[in-house]
């Protein structure tokens, strides 16, 4: 026996009662049989889903079948690509007549949806069925939720499958540039998810992925290609939780939108500043910090006083330990220094020849070059040609690349060390603290911008949770990637504030508190005070990218921050908080809001703004599940 | 869409998208910037991320807004840059003249935005190339008129220019050049649309959707 035989199956949808009218050549003596049509996948195979059908109770002995196949690659010339990726298999389901998903480029619906014949795109038809039961709008639904289609402009009963990136349809599609695809996955990705877990799980599948489903029909960039059927079916089954949901309409579609209410927010005024009497306070006669947690408090509150901002930082960035007492402190400094000039030394004794065979090296200190020269250049510290603070600063940015060689240089580390420089004006303590920063960031920097995208993901999931309306508008402007949000993460705002709102937002975050990932609420505070003047302009990505960019310089740091706090705090209170949102800001999961692990990326789990649990009655589900399907 | 940005009660006004592309440092965003408010900042930020400003143009009795889009050239930046390559209608490939490297580079970047911007094989698309910081002296050119042309020739381009942001010197004109450029491709492709009546469908949606922001155009 063949071992590349796949032997997990998953049916996908099923329907009795389905004729075939048209076939290969092999399947001939079945035309005019009635039997089951399934869509089905393979998930240990390259064949990942096929079109099956079986006739009832004939069983094709699997002799016949071989002959068949060679008679096939004989005779009928224009059916030899499609019996090539046939899988000639054994066991039971090799009786089924089998279509490679790749294989189908359109499917034509007629007679009242009656009849639905599979097209190869050449001009061929590969089979038809004719639904004597019913109609073929299940399997409609499930075909659209596998791929992208869209109706084809000269017969709108034929629908071209748009995956393929050849398609010429697809790539009219594709030229709209505000379709980022940025997370990979289409959302018929998540449709179709759903729509298999449904099957196989109506229940639980439903409570858990409900919310994300609809979304998705709701705001899906790709609106336009997810129609009717898809919904009718979402919809139909959510007749049955109708309890805590309400139903109302929203252009074209039917739209379901469970929206929890988070509690009201309230009012988190700033503190004062730590201050210099409080810090000495705070300290112990052998200089350690007993309370770590008050300092972190009192920090995160209201940020640090200039005039002992810098001693507290190289505690926040780890550069000193909270815990040492002075003459630990003392050795682990002489420690790094000695470490830092020895890393220092390690690129400054390069010789010309070493650099001119080393393009790497080379490439990276001209472009360390060409940014200090571009970081901020307004400010006295690093105003004027020939400025030596400059070639600090460069000689930092160097001595990480050796202390962090897979990293190196990326840009925007220049623009996350020059505060730290002008605050210690001291380059070894500066290189410490800043690699204490950078421990906090580094995912920021990515090669593969894997930190970057996850955390556009986070923020796209917290701004469904507080603000759905909002998160909605987006979906609907083609935003929802929040690439926007971009420049805001990659270097802490660093671009947004003026110096010293960026040097007191920066203590506030590294205190960790209130929650993990606070930044993120700190862009949707700022979001939150933008979203009127971006839905009442009724602005696309586009403008949305421009007004967020041109917001630098026009931010109330300390507004933004009670802002940000104030939603922490709804957050926590609500009562449909999501396992999606608890691990992004660091709360254990309960377990009960994922989709089956297997099935749920990250970022299918992400897009749930709420997550339903009121108290359904199973048995009603399931009947409304069973009408939409069968 | 939502690249209609400016709404203008003008009897027609072709919105362009155009992207600049190079290598880090050779003068992306000074051109940008000196082209949209003419304006040259020697220490400006680089660039995080992307960005892009508006500017109306007017070339042989036609308006035009440019819509031009600056990216942060580092390689690590690559997936988060390519997504805006889709639906431009200009290309401007940039290198410093005095940056022998940003030069050779220029391949990297001309099949890099063939790739993501989903140009389909065969089809010409307009491209110009941008030699920036002329304003250097003699003795730091690394890259010749010359070389450029040479270069241009060899892939197929036809319109190429030595500018600087600095002085401001054929800035304008790179701008315009390109939009001339893309004129004539327009041309070219309304004439094989007319050849070939088969790919008149997809080509005439083409045409469509670019040919006028105060229509509004809808899919479909
Ligand atoms: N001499 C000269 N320098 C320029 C010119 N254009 C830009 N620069 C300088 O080149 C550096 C990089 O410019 P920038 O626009 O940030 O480059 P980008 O990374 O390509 O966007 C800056 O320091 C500018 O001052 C120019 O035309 N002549
Ligand atoms: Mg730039």
């Amino acid at each position: 026996m063949d071992e590349n035989i796949p032997d997990e199956v998953l049916e996908i949808f099923t329907q009795d009662g389905v004729l075939l009218t048209t076939a290969p050549a092999a399947y001939i003596p079945y035309i005019n049989t009635v039997g089951t049509l399934s869509i089905v996948e393979y998930p240990n195979s390259n064949l990942t889903r096929c079109v099956e059908w079986k006739p009832i109770d004939v069983t094709i002995d699997s002799d016949m079948q071989d002959q068949e196949w060679q008679v096939v690659n004989t005779i009928a010339k224009r059916h030899r690509s499609l019996s090539g990726n046939f899988p000639v298999e054994v066991g039971h389901r090799s009786k089924y007549l089998k279509i490679n998903m790749n294989e189908i480029k359109s499917f034509r619906v007629t007679t009242k949806n009656q009849k639905l014949a599979f097209r190869d795109g050449k001009g061929d038809c590969i089979c038809t069925f004719v639904f004597q039961h019913g109609n073929c709008d299940g399997l409609v639904a499930v075909l659209k939720g596998i791929h992208k289609t869209v109706v084809s402009r000269r017969d709108k009963h034929l629908y071209c499958i748009a995956d393929d990136i050849k398609n010429p349809e697809r790539q009219q599609l594709d030229k709209s540039f505000a379709e980022l695809n940025l997370f990979q996955e289409h959302s018929s990705d998540y449709v179709w998810k759903f729509v298999k877990n449904f099957q196989n799980r109506p229940y639980e599948t439903t409570m858990e992925a409900f919310s994300k489903i609809t979304d998705i029909v709701y705001r899906s960039p790709d609106h336009r290609l997810l129609d009717n059927e898809v919904n009718d079916i979402l919809n139909r089954s959510l007749e049955a939780i109708e309890g805590n949901t309400t139903t109302h309409s929203h252009d074209e579609y039917e739209v379901v939108a469970h929206v929890p209410k988070l509690p009201e927010r309230k009012d988190y005024p700033r503190g004062r500043p730590l201050s210099l009497e409080q810090w000495k306070a705070l300290q112990d006669h052998d200089g350690q910090v007993e309370d770590i947690d008050a300092v972190k408090l009192v920090i995160f509150r209201g940020g640090i006083s200039p005039n002992v901002r810098k001693e507290v930082w190289k505690y926040l960035l780890d550069y000193h330990k909270w815990d040492y007492a002075n003459n630990e402190q003392q050795n682990l400094i002489k420690q790094r220094n000695e470490e830092y000039f020895i890393m220092k030394l390690q690129w400054r004794s390069m010789t010309k020849i070493q650099e001119d065979n080393f393009t790497d090296y080379r490439e990276r200190k001209s472009l360390i070059e060409k940014d200090v020269n571009r970081t901020d250049r307004v400010m006295d510290y690093f105003a004027g040609e020939n400025n030596p603070n400059l070639q600090v600063l460069f000689d930092i940015l160097m001595t990480y690349a050796m202390y962090n060689f897979d990293l190196g240089y990326v840009q925007g580390m220049s623009d996350l060390l020059s505060p730290i420089l002008y605050l210690m004006d001291n380059e070894v303590e500066a290189f410490w603290c800043f690699v204490g920063f950078m421990n906090k960031v580094c995912s920021n920097f990515d090669v593969d911008q894997a930190g970057m995208k996850e955390q556009l993901q986070h923020l796209q999931t917290l701004t469904a949770f507080i603000d759905p309306e909002f998160s909605n508008y987006l979906y609907k402007h083609d935003s929802a990637n929040m690439f926007f949000c971009f420049r805001w993460l990659l270097v802490w705002f660093k671009r947004e504030l003026s110096q010293q709102d960026v040097m007191r937002l920066w203590e506030v975050l590294w205190t960790g508190l209130p929650c993990q990932n606070f930044h993120l609420l700190i862009c949707v505070a700022i979001l939150d005070t933008e979203k009127n003047i971006l839905m009442e302009n009724n602005y696309g990505f586009t403008e949305i990218l421009k007004h967020i960019n041109d917001l630098s310089g026009n931010i109330d740091i300390s507004a933004i921050i009670s802002k940000a706090e104030g939603m922490y705090n709804q957050i926590i209170a609500a009562e449909h908080l999501t396992d999606s949102v608890r691990f992004i800001i660091g709360l254990p999961m309960l377990g009960n809001a994922i989709i089956d692990s297997k099935e749920a990326s990250p970022d299918l789990s992400d897009l749930a703004p709420c997550s339903t649990n009121g108290e359904v009655d199973e048995a009603s589900y399931e009947s409304a599940i069973s009408n939409s399907f069968l | 869409m939502s690249a209609r940005v400016n709404m203008r009660p003008a009897n027609k006004n072709t919105l362009l998208k155009v992207v600049i592309l190079g290598d880090g440092g050779v003068g992306k965003s000074c051109l940008m910037n000196r082209f949209v408010s003419n304006h040259f900042d020697e220490h400006s930020f680089h660039t995080i991320g992307v960005e892009f400003l508006n500017k109306d143009i007017e070339i042989d009795n036609e308006n035009y807004t440019l819509q031009i889009w600056d990216t942060a050239g580092q390689e690590r930046f690559k997936t988060l840059r390519t997504p805006f390559y889709r639906g431009s209608d200009i290309c401007m490939l940039t290198y410093a003249i005095d940056d022998k490297s940003s030069f050779r580079n220029m391949n990297m970047w001309k099949n890099e935005f063939l790739y993501y911007a989903d140009i389909k094989e065969n089809t010409y698309f307009p491209f110009i190339v941008v030699g920036n910081k002329s304003d250097v002296l003699v003795e730091e050119r690394e890259v010749s008129q010359l070389e450029l042309e040479t270069w241009c020739n060899e892939n197929g381009i036809a319109s190429c220019i030595e500018t600087s942001a600095k002085s401001a010197s054929n800035v304008q004109e790179a701008f315009k050049m390109a939009v001339q450029h893309w004129l004539r491709a327009e041309i070219r492709a309304d004439r094989t649309e007319c050849t070939y009546s088969d790919t008149v469908d997809l080509n005439k949606k083409q045409s469509d959707s670019r040919s006028s922001c105060c229509t509004g155009a809808s899919e479909d």
